[in-house]
Formats: structure tokens, sequence, C-alpha cells
């Protein structure tokens, strides 16, 4: 589903967040949305969702005005979005019965979606019994089980320790490799980005603004990311991170 | 959790430990007063047999528990759509909440007047008496709760596609049980009180409150004492073993 935004200006109050962002995400692509902290990343999928509205400006979906949230864009939050109060089984089966799905119909779709990412025997434990990468593959199940055409992930594994994050980059690379539907993901982690998107584009600090857009192309990638090492020096930097390697800061850092 | 176990017997051995001193300082009233003043601990138990084995207790027991029944439930259930429905709608919270606090701040019993006037002599009055005692402190808990569910939890099932009715039953309402449990214990605890003030004052039928009245009047203090030992083990049994049961199973979630 094509996502478009033209003119799309969003305030809170006298706080500009965003001013006059355009762009197209063609239908199926994947983009990736880095910037600094408090930028409007999270804002802008948000809108995408339909549970914020642009201030000015328009956004369509597959050509209809964004208007309000519906299941065919879905967005993924980065923790706590799980219900504590159910199992997962019927966390992940809710996202069918709120479509009044029949609950057994739902339930069984949901035992499916929980066994394709790795948590079958967890069907009956709560949130809080398991870690927060099963949480968040609980969470990835959720989005997935009502096939979504576009996907919305906010900082999806931020809360996960750097290999759990990794096992779970490549269990979302698989579902959506399978799935194929259009997806946003807001990350702070260059290589997340590097490694999921087809398209990175860099904010800049309030109100956002595109400092710079880089094609990476739909080409099978693994965790080795040396091929991009060039291009993720350059978004690093645009982040303002210091990436001289030389600096005594760091050598310091190396031998504590 | 084993936790919650070993607490939960060593509540119960401070329960016994309590019934004992209070039975112990009794007792010693009863040595130092002469026997038309207070009577003697096992006097009372006797009387309490006595009691036990008369068609005429379950008579009141029935009335009052019926009383206690309707008032009580009554109040939960317009307790929870006032605080659900309030909870939700910002505009007119913290006017409700305003209100709710004043009017929780009257004594329930100093509405008996006004409803023995305006119902007439009978049940109603104390019914509605044990209701209103009631009903506050449910809507006032509800009503915090719902107001600080957390926002995730409401973008979640927005995003699924919720309708309201949806949303208040899955999200809303799960998510305030724990608050609703604790108000609706402190709501039984007025309603108990004010179902035996307004059963003292009122006296239509048989209950426990009129028995107490009584047994005063005639200047039968083993009356007044067994009617007072009866009204605390009542008391006890409902909010620790009845509430506490329901509590223990609509929050099980929490104690795996
Ligand atoms: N509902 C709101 N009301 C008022 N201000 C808001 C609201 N939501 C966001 N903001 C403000 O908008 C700015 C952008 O917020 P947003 O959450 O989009 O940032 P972000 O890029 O996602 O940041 P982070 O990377 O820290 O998650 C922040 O300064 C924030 O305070
Ligand atoms: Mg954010």
């Amino acid at each position: 589903m094509e996502l478009q935004f033209s003119q799309v200006t969003k305030s809170f109050g006298d706080l500009n967040v965003i001013k006059q962002f355009d762009t197209t995400i063609r239908n199926g692509e994947i983009v990736a949305l880095v910037g600094p902290s408090g930028c409007g990343k999270s804002t802008l999928l948000h809108m995408l969702a339909g549970l914020q509205q642009p201030t000015s400006g328009t956004l369509t979906a597959g050509g209809a005005s964004v208007a309000k949230p519906s299941p065919e864009r879905t967005l993924v939050f980065q923790e706590h979005a799980l219900y504590p109060w159910m199992t997962l089984l019927d966390n992940v089966a809710l996202a069918l019965e709120f479509q009044d799905k029949p609950r057994k119909t739902s339930l069984a779709e949901a035992r499916k979606w929980l066994s394709r990412v790795k948590l079958e025997g967890f069907e009956d434990y709560y949130p809080h019994q398991v870690s927060g990468g099963m949480r968040q593959r609980c969470a990835l199940a959720r989005a997935f089980i009502a096939r979504p055409k576009v996907l919305l992930l906010d900082e999806p594994f931020g809360a996960l320790d750097a290999l759990t994050r990794m096992t779970l980059q490549s269990v979302l690379k698989d579902l959506i490799e399978e799935e194929r539907p259009t997806v946003v993901l807001v990350t702070h982690d260059v290589d997340e980005a590097l490694y999921l998107a087809d398209r990175v584009m860099v904010f800049s600090q309030r109100p956002a603004t595109v400092l710079r857009e880089v094609e990476l192309g739909h080409i099978p990638k693994t965790h080795d990311l040396t091929a991009f090492a060039d291009v993720r020096l350059e978004v690093l930097h645009l982040l303002g991170i210091d990436t001289d390697e030389h600096t005594p800061a760091d050598s310091q850092g190396e031998t504590a | 959790m084993n936790n919650s176990q070993t607490t939960g017997v060593a509540s119960k051995r401070a329960y016994v430990a309590a019934i004992a001193i209070i039975l112990f300082f009794w007792q010693v009233a009863a040595w130092f007063l002469p026997d038309f003043l207070m009577p003697d601990v096992p006097v009372a138990l006797q009387r309490l047999w006595e009691e036990l084995n008369s068609g005429e207790f379950y008579e009141g027991l029935g009335n009052s528990m019926s009383r206690l029944g309707i008032g009580y439930g009554a109040a939960l259930f317009f307790g929870i759509i006032l605080g659900l429905v309030g909870g939700t709608l910002d505009m007119v919270r913290s006017t409700l909440k305003a209100a709710i606090i004043i009017l929780q701040s009257i004594p329930s019993i100093a509405w008996v007047p006004l409803f023995l006037i305006l119902m007439g002599f009978g049940n109603m009055p104390i019914i509605v008496v044990v209701a209103i005692g009631a009903f506050f402190p449910t809507a006032l808990s509800v009503m915090n709760a719902t107001e600080s569910v957390e926002k995730v939890h409401i973008s979640a099932a927005r995003v699924m596609g919720a309708s309201k009715m949806q949303m208040l039953k899955r999200v809303y309402f799960p998510a305030v049980t724990p608050e609703l449990i604790t108000g609706a214990q402190l709501a039984f605890g007025n309603a108990w009180r004010a179902l035996i003030s307004a059963e003292m004052i009122v006296g239509f039928s048989a209950g426990l409150g009129k028995s107490l009245a009584y047994s005063g009047e005639i200047a039968d203090m083993t009356g007044v004492m067994t009617n007072i030992l009866v009204i605390a083990i009542l008391a006890a049994v409902i909010d620790q073993v009845i509430l506490e049961r329901i509590k223990h199973r609509l929050l099980r979630y929490q104690y795996l």
C-alpha cells in the first residue's frame, strides 16, 4: 500500500514538530527513519497509524486519506503494549476478535502465529512471565496476524539487549519477506536500519527535516554489514556521533 | 508465587492472635464489671450457639444479607458504570470527582431521615443507604483507575480496530480491575456499617442491627455482645474469605 505525505505539518500548540514533510513510500517498500530523540519520528508513525491527525497537509494510504486507525495499518510499540491480564495466546487472538472474528478461529490462528515466532509452548503464559524478547515476538505475532498491508514499527526492539535484538531482527526480516507489507521502521539503531530497510531517511532536530536519504535497494542482506560501512559512518556522522576512531577518549575506553 | 502463600499463612496467624487478644480484653473487662454490664465470653458464646439453633436468628440474618446484597450489588454496578464513563470523559471528570468527594464525606446514615420520608417505612430506605455508602468509593476508584489506564494499551486497541464497546470490555474493564477490587473492599466496609446502623435506626422487620438495638433496649448485655460478635464475624468472613477469594480469582495473572 503506497503511503504519501504531502506538505504534512504537525504542531502541538507552539511546538512545531514536523514541517511541510513530503515523501512517498512505495507499495512493499521498507523504509527506516532515524533521527535524534524528540525530533518527531513517533509522531510521524502515529499519523500514519491514524492515531493523530496532521495539523495541515495531507496524508494518504493507498490513495485514501488517513482519517482513523485501521487494522490494515498496524503499529508495533517499543514495549508494554501487550495486555498484562491476558495470556500470550489471548493477546494475539485479540487482534482478530477486535475484527469480530469468532473466538475459536481467532484462537486457532493465534496458535499458528505464536509458533511462527517460535513461541509454541508459551501460549498460556502471561506477559510478565516471559522475557522481554519473547514479549516482542508476541507483539510481532499480534501485528502480523491481522495481515496488515502497512506495518509500522516504533523502536520495536529498543528495550532489548544487543544479542536478542539481532535475533528478533532476523525474525522480523523473515516475516516481512513472507508477508510483504509496506514497512515504516523507526529506530535508534543504525545497523538495524541498514539490515532491514530498502531506504533510510535521516532526520534533523525538531522541526524534523530530512537530512539525507539513502537508497540501499531491496537486496538480500545478512548481519554482516561491512558492505555498508561507508553509509553507516555517514549516517552516524549525521546523527552527531563521533566516528573518528582515533580520539583519545575512544582508545582509553578500549584499554579500560 | 510462593511468597503470597507464606504471607497468607502469616496473615492467618495474625488474625488468630488478634482474635485471641480481643477476646482476652473482653474477658478481663467481664471480670471487673458486674455480669449485668458485661457478660463473660463463654456466656456470650453459649448464647451465640443457642441463637444459631433458633429460627428467629436466620430470619434476621436473611433479611440483613438480602438488603446488603441488593444495596451493595447495585452500588457496584452503577459505580463501575459511572467510574468508567466519567473516567473517559475529560470534560466532566474533575467536576464529577469533586462532587463524589463532597457527597462521600456525608456519613451514609445521615441520609436515613430523608429516605424514610421519601420512601416510607420499609426495606427500601435501608437498601438505599447501604447503596449510597458503597457507591462513592467504587465510582471514585474506578474513575481514578480509568484515568490512568496506560496510553499505549488504548492506542494498541485502537490500532487493532476495537469498537468503543470492545475497548470498554477488553481494555478498560480489566485494566481497572485491581483498583476496582480495592475500592469494592472499601465499599463493603461502608456498606456494612451503613446496613447495621440503618437497621438499628429504622428497625423495620428482623435484622442484625434491629436485634442489636432491641437487646440494648431491654438491657440484655449478653444479647448485645452476642450481636456484636455476629456482626464482627460476618464482616470478617465476607471481607477476608469471600472478597479475597474473588480478588485472587480475578487477578490470578498477578499472583502467578
Ligand atoms: N501528544 C503530545 N502533546 C504535546 N507534545 C507532544 C505530544 N506528542 C509528542 N510531543 C512532542 O513532540 C516532539 C516529538 O515527539 P516524538 O515522540 O514524535 O519524538 P521521537 O522522534 O519519537 O523521539 P524518541 O526518539 O525519543 O522516541 C517531542 O518534543 C514531544 O515532546
Ligand atoms: Mg519515539
